[in-house]
C-alpha cells in the first residue's frame, strides 16, 4: 500500500521510538532484530503509531549504544542484514507506518575506517576528515557535555601524536565539516538510506558540526549553512522526506534550525519536557506556560516534536540551577538515579506508577503543539533498572508477556543483551503487552484510545494554541484551533479536586463536546465557564457551534 | 437544625468574591497576611519586599499574600494585587518556581484590626496554610529576611508562634516595658518581650485553634486581638520563640492617642485574664522564651521628652478622677497616688511597687466591672503617664545594660506581687 503523499505527514504523526535491539528477538540470540520487529508491526499499527524512529543500528563497537558508528552503509550483524531492513521498511510502509532512522553526523566511532586512516599519518588523504591539533588549548569556549566521564573536549592520540576534537565521548572523534569531502560523503550516506526508502532522519547532535575559535562552538552560522545545504539536496531529490533535529538548546537558539522552512522540518522541544514534570510536581502551570511563551513562532511547514521520556537521561540542561535542584530532589532523591545533568528513569517510576499522572502527562503530550514521540514500553508503564550502568536502565527488553524472558526472546536468560525488569511492581510478569491487551481498562488500551482521539482531528498536529489563564494556577487550559475547528483542553495538574472558571466568552454559543465520551456539556455563555475537575483529570472538548 | 443553619449563614464574614479568590489559590504552605488601610504610599515596596522574602526563604513552597483592607480610598488593594513578581526579579536575580498569588479583600469600610486578623486567620484555615506571618504596612524598613526569621522556625522546626524582638530606643515602647511585658510575663510565666507585635509568625494549627475561640462574637475580639493571640498561644502551651529582626522604623504618622492604645493593649490583656484564670493563677515565676539572634538591643541616642507635661497630666488626672479611682483602687493606693501627685518635678517618684499594685487593682476592677470597663481603661492613662515620668528619670543616664536591669527589676516586682492580684481576684465577687 503506498503511503499518503501529504508532504506534512510528520505534523500528524505519532512517533514511536526504540532501539531494534530492545524490541523483539526472532532468532533466539538474546538480541532484538529487524525480523523480530517486523513481527511486531501489527502491535504498533494497532496502537495507532504512524512512524517509527529507530535508534542507530549500524556496525559499531557499541560503546555509546550505537551512537559510535563504525560503518554508515550497512546494519549491525546482531540485528540482521540489510535485506532484513529493506523487508522491515516495506512491511512498515504497507501498514502506513513511516520509518525514521538515526543519522549521527557530528562524529564517528574511533573504530571507523575513516578515523583509522586519518590517524595513521598526517599525510593521509583523510587526515583532514577529523579535527586535529597539536595542542589541547583550542576552542576553550566549548563546554564539556559528558561531565561525568570527560575532562576535556580534546583527546591525545598516541598513534598520530596529536590531539583530536570530540564533543562527546573520547572514542567519538568529531568529523571536520570544514572539509567539503566530509560534507559530500555524509550526503552520500544519507542518500544511500533515502534511496532504500527511509522516510526521514533524526540528525543527532547537530549544533556541534563546526568549531570556531572564540565561540562556544554551538549553533554557529557555518553549521546552519551545512544543514541548509543538506535540506536543499533532500528536497530536490527526495521530496516528502523529513529531517528532525536533535539540538538540546533553549527555544530561541533552536529557532534558527528551522530557518525559513528550509532547514529542519522538526526539532525536539527539549526545555518543555522537564517543565511538564516540574509543573506536575509543583501543581502549577507556571513552568509550562512560561517556556511556551518563550517559544518562538516557527515556519508553517515546521513542527516541534514533543516527548516525555526517551533513551537518554531526562535532561536537565535547559533549566535553571534552582529548577534542576528541585527536579533532582523531587524526582531523583537517590544519587544513583542521576546521570550527567539529568535523571535516568522511565516515565512510570518517575510518576510513582500513578496511572492518573501518566494519563495526564500523555494527555498533555498529545494535545500541546507538536508531534508526540512515545518511548517504547511507556505505553504499558514499563519500569527501569537503575542498577544497570549509564542509561542502560531505561533500555531493557520490551515486555511482551509473562512467559520466558517476557516474550522478548527464546534465548537463555543469561544470554539476553540486558536483563529484563523483574521487580514485583514493574517486572514482566506484572507489566506486559499480553496482559494489558486483555484488560479493557489497561494503560495500553487507554493509550490506544487517546491516540485514536488525537488522530480524529488535525487540530492537535497543525492547529494554533491560545492559552487561557484561569485564576486557578493548578489548571493548564488552552484552545487549539484549525480553521473552523476548536478544541478546548483543560488539565488539572493538582493531586486534589479543583474548581476552575474559564473565560470562554470568545466561544459563546458553542457546545463543548467531551471528545472521549462524546457527551455534551452546557453551552458556553457570558458568565465564566465553571468546571470541576478530579485529581490529575483532563478534558478535551470539541467546541461545536450548532 | 434549620435554626443552626441560619445562624451559620449569618456568621459568614467572608465575601463570595474573596472565597472565589481563595479557591483559585488552593492549599498553601506559606501565607502572608497584610492588613491595610490607606497605605498606598508605601505598600508597593512592602509587597516587593515580602515577595523577595518568599522567593529567598521559601522558593519551593506554595505561598500567598492575603491583603485584608479596611476600606482604603487610595487604591491600596489594587497596588497589592498589582505588584508583579517580575518587578522583583531583575534587580534581585530571584526566580519563582511557582505562581505567587496576591489577593485582596475589603472586610469593612473602616479599619478594624481584629476583623482584619480574623479574615486572615479564616483564609489561612481555608487554604490549610502551614506557616503564616502577619506583616505590618506601617513598618518602613521591612527586610526580606524578616520573612525567614518569622516563618522559618514554624515551617522548618514545627514551632507555633514566633514573636519579634527589635532594636529599640530605650524610651521607645514604654507601655511594653512598663506594663505589657512585665505583666504578661508575671502572669503567664513566659518572657515574651513583644507580646503585642505588629508582625509575627504563627502556625496554621495555632491560627485555626484561635479562630475557633469565642472571642470574635463576645465583643472582646475586636481590639488588641493580636495580644490575645499571643496569650492564647502561651495558655495553650504552644511552642513559642522570639526572633530578633533588628531596627524597627515606622512610617511617618501622627502620634496615636494613648487611650485607644490602652484599649487595644491593656484592655485586651485584662479581658484575657478571666478566661485564662485557670492558667495564670497556677503559674509562679517566669521562664525565658527561646530566642534566635539578639535578645533585645537598646539604642541610647538623646531623645527629648516633655516630662513636665506628663507629670502635670498625671497630677491633673489624679485630682480630677478621684471619685473614679475610689471605685477602682484601694484607699491606700489612692492615698499614695494623691501624695506623689503633689511632689515637685525633681522629687517626683512613682515607685515600682505602687505602680504594680495600681495595675493589678485596675485589672481586678476591670474584671469586676466596677464601672464601665472603657472608663477604667481611660482612667489608667494619667497614671501610666506618671509612671513614664519615673521611668524616664530613672533611666535618664542609664546605659543599655542599666535600662535592662531596671526593666528586669520591674518585672520581678510584678512577679513578687502576683499573690496580691490573686488575692484581689479571689475577693472579686
Amino acid at each position: 500500500m503506498p503511503l499518503n503523499r501529504d508532504a506534512l505527514w510528520y505534523k500528524d504523526a505519532i512517533i514511536y521510538q526504540f532501539h531494534v535491539r530492545t524490541f523483539h528477538d526472532s532468532n533466539g540470540d538474546g538480541i532484538g532484530d529487524f525480523q523480530g520487529l517486523e513481527e511486531k508491526l501489527d502491535y504498533l499499527q494497532e496502537l495507532g503509531i504512524s512512524a517509527l524512529w529507530l535508534m542507530p543500528f549500524f556496525p559499531s563497537p557499541l560503546r555509546d549504544d550505537g551512537y559510535d558508528i563504525a560503518d554508515y552503509n550497512t546494519v549491525h550483524s546482531s540485528y540482521g542484514t540489510l535485506e532484513d531492513f529493506r523487508k522491515l521498511l516495506s512491511s512498515a510502509h504497507d501498514r502506513e507506518i513511516r520509518v525514521i532512522i538515526e543519522m549521527v553526523l557530528n562524529h564517528t566511532s574511533d573504530q571507523h575506517p575513516w578515523f583509522q586512516e586519518s590517524r595513521s599519518s598526517k599525510d593521509n588523504p583523510r587526515r583532514d576528515w577529523y579535527v586535529w591539533s597539536d595542542t589541547d588549548t583550542r576552542y576553550k569556549g566549548a563546554r564539556i557535555i559528558f561531565l561525568d566521564t570527560e575532562t576535556s573536549n580534546w583527546a591525545w592520540d598516541p598513534i598520530s601524536k596529536s590531539f583530536y576534537w570530540h564533543r562527546f565521548f573520547s572514542h567519538q572523534p568529531d568529523l571536520n565539516y570544514d572539509n567539503p569531502d566530509v560534507r559530500e560523503q555524509m550526503w552520500n550516506v544519507m542518500k544511500f538510506w533515502l534511496e532504500m526508502g527511509v522516510d526521514g532522519f533524526r540528525l543527532d547532535a547537530v549544533p556541534y558540526l563546526v568549531e570556531r575559535e572564540g565561540t562556544n562552538c554551538e549553533n554557529l552560522p557555518e553549521t546552519h549553512t551545512i544543514l541548509k545545504e543538506l535540506r536543499r539536496k533532500l528536497d530536490e531529490n527526495f521530496p516528502g522526506r523529513m529531517l528532525l533535529a536533535e539540538a538540546n538548546q533553549w527555544p530561541a537558539d533552536l529557532r534558527p534550525y528551522f530557518g525559513d522552512g528550509d532547514e529542519f522540518h522538526m526539532a525536539f522541544h527539549f526545555p518543555l519536557m522537564p517543565r511538564m514534570f516540574m509543573g506536575l510536581k509543583l501543581e502549577d502551570r507556571k513552568p509550562i506556560t512560561e517556556i511556551l511563551q518563550q517559544t518562538p513562532e516557527i515556519p508553517a511547514s515546521c513542527q516541534w516534536s514533543l516527548f516525555l521520556r526517551n533513551h537518554d537521561e531526562l535532561t536537565l540542561e535547559m533549566v535553571t540551577d534552582m529548577e534542576r535542584d528541585y527536579m533532582y530532589d523531587t524526582y531523583a532523591e537517590s544519587k544513583t538515579m542521576r546521570l550527567n545533568l539529568g535523571i535516568r528513569r522511565r516515565l512510570a517510576p518517575l510518576l510513582d506508577n500513578d496511572r492518573r499522572r501518566m494519563e495526564l502527562m500523555n494527555g498533555m503530550l498529545m494535545s500541546l503543539p507538536g508531534t508526540p514521540i512515545i518511548y517504547y514500553g511507556d505505553e504499558i508503564g514499563m519500569g527501569d533498572n537503575i542498577n544497570l550502568g549509564d542509561r542502560n536502565g531505561v533500555r531493557t527488553p520490551m515486555q511482551w508477556d509473562g512467559g520466558l524472558n517476557g516474550g522478548f526472546s527464546a534465548a537463555a536468560p543469561e544470554r539476553l543483551y540486558a536483563p529484563l525488569i523483574q521487580d514485583p511492581v514493574y517486572g514482566y510478569p506484572a507489566v506486559n503487552v499480553l496482559r494489558q491487551r486483555a484488560s479493557e481498562h489497561s494503560l495500553l488500551n487507554w493509550m490506544r484510545s487517546i491516540i485514536s482521539v488525537r488522530k480524529s482531528t488535525g487540530v492537535f498536529g497543525r492547529g494554533s494554541i491560545e492559552f487561557l489563564y484561569p485564576a486557578n494556577h493548578r489548571i493548564l487550559a488552552y484552545v487549539r484551533r484549525l480553521g473552523n475547528e476548536a478544541v478546548l483542553v483543560v488539565n488539572n495538574l493538582s493531586s486534589t479536586a479543583q474548581a476552575v472558571e474559564l473565560d470562554l466568552r470568545r466561544y459563546k454559543g458553542n457546545i463543548p463536546i467531551e471528545m472521549f465520551g462524546r457527551n455534551m456539556f452546557p453551552r458556553v455563555g457570558d458568565v465564566p465557564y465553571l468546571l470541576t475537575m478530579g485529581p490529575y483529570q483532563f478534558y478535551w472538548f470539541r467546541l461545536k457551534r450548532i | 437544625m434549620l435554626r443552626t443553619e441560619i445562624e451559620l449563614a449569618e456568621e459568614s464574614f467572608l465575601t463570595d468574591d474573596f472565597l472565589r479568590q481563595l479557591i483559585n489559590v488552593g492549599e498553601v504552605d506559606i501565607l502572608v497576611g497584610l492588613p491595610t488601610h490607606n497605605n498606598a504610599k508605601t505598600i508597593g515596596s512592602i509587597v516587593h519586599t515580602i515577595q523577595s522574602g518568599i522567593l529567598r526563604g521559601f522558593p519551593r513552597e506554595r505561598a500567598v499574600i492575603i491583603n485584608a483592607d479596611g476600606g482604603s480610598r487610595d487604591g491600596t488593594p489594587e497596588l497589592v494585587t498589582g505588584v508583579s513578581i517580575d518587578d522583583v526579579r531583575p534587580s534581585s536575580n530571584l526566580y519563582a518556581l511557582r505562581t505567587l498569588h496576591s489577593i485582596s479583600t475589603k472586610y469593612a469600610s473602616s479599619p478594624e484590626s481584629g476583623i482584619a486578623f480574623r479574615t486572615i486567620l479564616a483564609a489561612a484555615e481555608l487554604l490549610r496554610a502551614k506557616a503564616c506571618v502577619l506583616m505590618s504596612p506601617e513598618s518602613a524598613n521591612i527586610e526580606p529576611e524578616w520573612l525567614s526569621k518569622l516563618l522559618g522556625p514554624i515551617y522548618r522546626d514545627g514551632l507555633d508562634l514566633v514573636t519579634p524582638t527589635y532594636r529599640r530606643h530605650k524610651f521607645e515602647g514604654l507601655l511594653i516595658t512598663n506594663l505589657l511585658y512585665p505583666m504578661t510575663r508575671a502572669l503567664y510565666g513566659l518572657r515574651i518581650r513583644e507580646a503585642y507585635a505588629p508582625e509575627f509568625g504563627f502556625s496554621g494549627r495555632l491560627g485555626s485553634q484561635f479562630l475557633g475561640q469565642n472571642i470574635w462574637n463576645d465583643g472582646t475580639g475586636e481590639a488588641g486581638v493580636e495580644l490575645r493571640f499571643t496569650l492564647a498561644a502561651i495558655a495553650g502551651k504552644y511552642r513559642i520563640c522570639q526572633s530578633f529582626l533588628g531596627e524597627k522604623i515606622h512610617v511617618e504618622r501622627h502620634a496615636a492617642d494613648l487611650v485607644p492604645v490602652l484599649r487595644q493593649t491593656v484592655g485586651a490583656l485584662f479581658s484575657a485574664l478571666e478566661p485564662d484564670f485557670p492558667v495564670w493563677s497556677v503559674v509562679a515565676g517566669s521562664q525565658p522564651a527561646p530566642t534566635t539572634g539578639a535578645d533585645q538591643e537598646v539604642l541610647l541616642e538623646p531623645l527629648r521628652v516633655n516630662r513636665k507635661r506628663l507629670r502635670e497630666m498625671f497630677s491633673t488626672g489624679v485630682a480630677e478622677l478621684e471619685s473614679v479611682f475610689q471605685s477602682i483602687l484601694s484607699p491606700t493606693t489612692v492615698a499614695e497616688l494623691q501624695r506623689i501627685a503633689l511632689m515637685g518635678e525633681e522629687d517626683f517618684h512613682y515607685p515600682a511597687e505602687l505602680w504594680v499594685k495600681t495595675v493589678y487593682e485596675f485589672a481586678a476592677s476591670y474584671q469586676k466591672s466596677v464601672i464601665s470597663r472603657d472608663h477604667i481603661i481611660q482612667a489608667l492613662a494619667p497614671l501610666f503617664r506618671g509612671r513614664v515620668v519615673t521611668f524616664l528619670m530613672e533611666n535618664r543616664n542609664a546605659s543599655a545594660g542599666g535600662v535592662e536591669n531596671n526593666i528586669e527589676a520591674l518585672c520581678l516586682e510584678f512577679e513578687r506581687l502576683k499573690p496580691y492580684l490573686l488575692e484581689l481576684w479571689e475577693f472579686r465577687e
